[in-house]
């Protein structure tokens, strides 16, 4: 570590990072108008900013100071905070450039050093990224170790294992066996093992010992995270509910990115604090909530703003989503007192991990739980664990359960996919029908 | 003479063979045949894609798009049910949307293929998973006769010596088969039963010495050989595949010679972590490029033929590496795309052709 690293770092962590913030509030005095269609805005939103944009502001002086990971958003990242290793969420990074619609022009870099436009654009948007240097964000770390996991898809090894080979840097992959029926004694040991077997490796890498105890504190600090998350879900099962889905997909990055630190636990305390008075106090999140939706997959991240406003128009609320819950899902199965075979069940288990028939069942409860109207489910190009399977999804849950559902054919974020005329013509038949249906 | 894949099956199966329809591509084909359970593996089942449109979006890979069209139809030959083994997101998802939405009146199987790095947490995984697959397979079947599995295990192993000795003929040109017939020969294991395939390798003709070719020589790199087609235009311009990196073929099968099985157990697992690197199994990359290089040197190939299949993910991410040290060395690379159709367009027709004029200059100089 460098001394000289050291004092830049902490002089922008207790110096710079506030000043940045102060020029960012400075800036948004003016806030944009809110549509009539909306309820007023979380104040949350304020501070959800703040802790983003310092944890990307700080990345940039850390090198010399920590060592840098790339992580995948379902690795277990509580090893490595135990190593005080700096992470940066590449998916997180990918879904910020394609909510700015820049994803084309960062998955066109990849396109033109010689990947596939087949391939999906959160890995595509970062490898141009990779290969360019340029990021939205400023600047990002080169990292010193990729973590990743195939408990979301195989893609993220096949990715990683790109970028461990451009950087000639290591790679620790967590093998996440696919759940067809239930996880396995095999399937736990296997993955409790492979933490344990990381260990040696974390402390080379990070030149730091592993302790236990901080371990452990980690671990309940990111357990009691994912609690608080989950309640804020659970929460919007209030009517009128006092947040959308998208407003939830904003939010999802603290528990996505910064799991197990502090920082993430107080801001969901903030969250749901506010969460509660609103419920308490009636206020939604749209102005007058008439009907309930539930969203499959991955946001469109160039198109939030439009869905959001569309839906909102339409007196449309989505109130849950598969997506924002895979964070709260499996957190039950945390134990501190048993961590590696706790978290090889949490991890192990979540949804894009799990088989179809557990997916139809937790759709089916949420679809209740939320008293939910209508279904919007997301195809995208990018995401074959989750897409693969959505049509005979949607026809029995449509059978079942009787409710109107669209399914649209686009991407996270590659915006390029995007095909407006198609679109528009689908979610408005999808409205007639969920406004006939009630009317009948 | 091969016999051919309906007939064959049709003929086993109203002899009473059980037969059992496995998708691609790793898994353990000992085990099934100690239950007396013939595998027939889909990859690429011809016709019109009809139904399948209505359970899978447009971008997804034709072989999954066709095996599942294969298996909506409720085929006679396949009667003992189906196997998925664990090898990419699609074939991973295709296996839980058959078993739990859409529902076949056969039983379905999977198999867990380890990914990534191997080492020796991987390998007692694997034993696990194969002993859990054999309690599957007890429990509709009964127990498995031990006796049953090493000689299988034995049969395994001779046919995978008959390869490995007919590949590297192959390789040397001792080999008298056109890229047609070589590639027929090796997609037979996909459905003969595992003593009819020894039979027939064993009277593969193999030259003492090495024919004097003139014609220039390619590595085929990929999931499945090109098409017929394909292969039967390389003849055609004098073009010899001689040797392969295709996860259907030399991908599944060990890197080098075995000694004879003692323990079928450690025999299963031993086969399983010799195989060659492959993207499928999240390997690394040097390794696969190794294990390229060691081929093209070993072969003496001019070029290499990439043949992806469309929406192929592992593929896709290896490929632009692999094609760009490939580039760097000056070695000549072609890439063709496949949706798996028997018929070459006219463009990849003239891709081909100047292609091999490349590789021909190479044998010239």
């Amino acid at each position: 570590m460098s001394i000289r690293a050291e004092i830049k770092y902490k002089i922008m962590k207790d110096y710079g990072a506030p000043a940045l913030m102060a020029l960012q509030e400075f800036k948004r005095r003016k806030p944009r108008p809110i549509p009539e269609a909306f309820g007023p805005p979380l104040e949350s939103n304020k501070r959800l900013k703040e802790i983003l944009s310092r944890h990307y502001f700080l990345s940039r002086y850390v090198p010399g100071v920590k060592k840098v990971a790339w992580v995948t958003s379902g690795a277990p990242v509580e090893l490595l905070r135990a190593f005080d290793f700096y992470t940066i969420y590449p998916e997180n990074h990918s879904a910020l450039i394609g909510a700015k619609k820049q994803g084309a022009d960062y998955c066109g870099i990849a396109e033109g050093s010689g990947f596939s436009q087949d391939l999906c654009s959160y890995a595509r948007i970062d490898l141009g990224h990779m290969l360019s240097g340029k990021t939205p964000a400023g600047k990002l770390p080169k990292p010193d170790l990729l973590f990743c996991s195939n408990n979301i898809c195989q893609t993220v090894l096949y990715w990683y294992k790109a970028i461990a080979h451009e950087l000639d840097i290591p790679l620790i992959h967590f093998d996440a066996p696919f759940v067809t029926t239930e996880q396995t004694e095999a399937d736990i040991t296997y993955m409790a093992q492979q933490l344990q077997d990381m260990i040696p490796i974390l402390e080379r890498v990070s030149q730091r010992v592993f302790y236990l105890d901080v371990f452990e504190d980690i671990l309940k600090c990111s357990m009691e995270t994912s609690q608080t998350w989950g309640a804020i879900l659970d929460a919007m099962k209030a009517q009128p509910a006092p947040m959308t889905i998208f407003d939830a997909f904003g939010h999802l990055a603290p528990i996505v990115s910064l799991r197990g630190f502090p920082v993430a636990q107080d801001y969901y305390h903030i969250l749901m604090e506010e969460v509660e008075t609103r419920v308490t106090q009636g206020i939604g999140a749209i102005s007058d909530e008439r009907y309930r939706l539930i969203w499959d997959n991955i946001a469109i991240w160039y198109k939030v703003r439009f869905l959001a406003t569309f839906f909102a128009e339409r007196k449309m609320n989505f109130v849950t989503a598969t997506y924002t819950n895979a964070w709260a899902e499996t957190t039950g199965y945390l134990d501190v007192k048993d961590p590696w075979t706790s978290m090889a069940k949490t991890y192990g288990q979540i949804i894009l991990n799990n088989n179809l028939k557990h997916r139809l069942e937790l759709m089916k409860k949420m679809i209740k739980t939320y008293a939910v109207d209508g279904m919007v489910m997301h195809s995208t190009r990018s995401c074959k664990p989750y897409s693969v399977g959505q049509f005979d999804l949607r026809k029995a849950l449509t059978a079942d359960l009787d409710l109107p559902a669209v399914i649209l054919d686009a991407d996270i974020a590659d915006e390029r996919v995007w095909s407006e005329q198609q679109i528009h013509t689908r979610l408005e038949a999808f409205c007639e029908t969920l406004e006939g249906s009630r009317n009948a | 003479m091969i016999p051919a894949r309906s007939e064959y099956l049709k003929e086993l199966a109203q002899s009473g063979q059980k037969i059992m329809g496995v998708l691609p591509a790793l898994y353990p084909r000992e085990l099934l045949w100690a239950f007396d359970i013939h595998t027939a593996e889909i990859w690429d089942p011809p016709g019109e894609i009809l139904h399948a449109n209505a359970h899978l979006q447009t971008t997804i890979c034709p072989i999954v798009k066709r095996s599942l069209e294969f298996i909506l139809k409720e085929p006679d030959v396949i009667n003992a049910g189906y196997l998925f083994p664990h090898t990419c997101d699609s074939l991973q998802n295709l296996g839980t949307q058959v078993k739990d939405l859409i529902g076949v009146s056969l039983p379905v199987y999977t198999f867990y293929n380890p990914k990534g790095s191997f080492n020796t947490t991987t390998t007692t995984y694997y034993r696990d998973i194969l002993q859990n697959f054999q309690s599957s397979l007890e429990t509709s079947y009964g127990p498995l006769d031990s006796e049953k599995l090493l000689t299988a295990c034995v049969l395994s192993h001779k046919i995978d010596s008959h390869l490995i000795t007919i590949q590297h003929a192959r390789m040397t040109d001792q080999l008298p088969l056109s890229n047609s017939e070589f590639f027929k020969l090796m997609r037979a294991q996909e459905y003969l039963l595992p003593k009819d395939y020894l039979s027939l390798l064993e009277q593969v003709d193999i030259l003492d010495q090495p024919a004097k070719t003139t014609g220039a020589r390619l590595l085929v790199s990929g999931i499945l050989p090109p098409t017929p087609e394909i292969l039967e235009f390389l003849d055609e311009l004098g073009v010899s595949v001689v040797a392969d990196d295709l996860l259907a073929v030399s991908r599944r099968i060990p890197k080098f010679p075995m000694d004879p099985p003692t323990s079928a157990l450690d025999y299963l697992t031993d086969r399983f972590f010799i195989l060659p690197p492959c993207s499928t199994r999240g390997g690394d990359l040097d390794e696969r490029l190794y294990h390229l290089s060691k081929l093209m040197n070993e072969s003496q190939v001019q070029g290499l033929l990439f043949d992806i299949v469309k929406f192929c993910e592992p593929e896709l991410f290896d490929h632009r590496l692999l094609v760009k040290t490939l580039r760097e060395r000056n070695i000549p690379v072609l890439t063709l795309e496949t949706e798996l159709h028997n018929h070459i367009s006219g463009q990849d027709k003239t891709r081909i052709e100047a292609f091999t004029e490349l590789l021909f200059d190479m044998v010239v100089t």
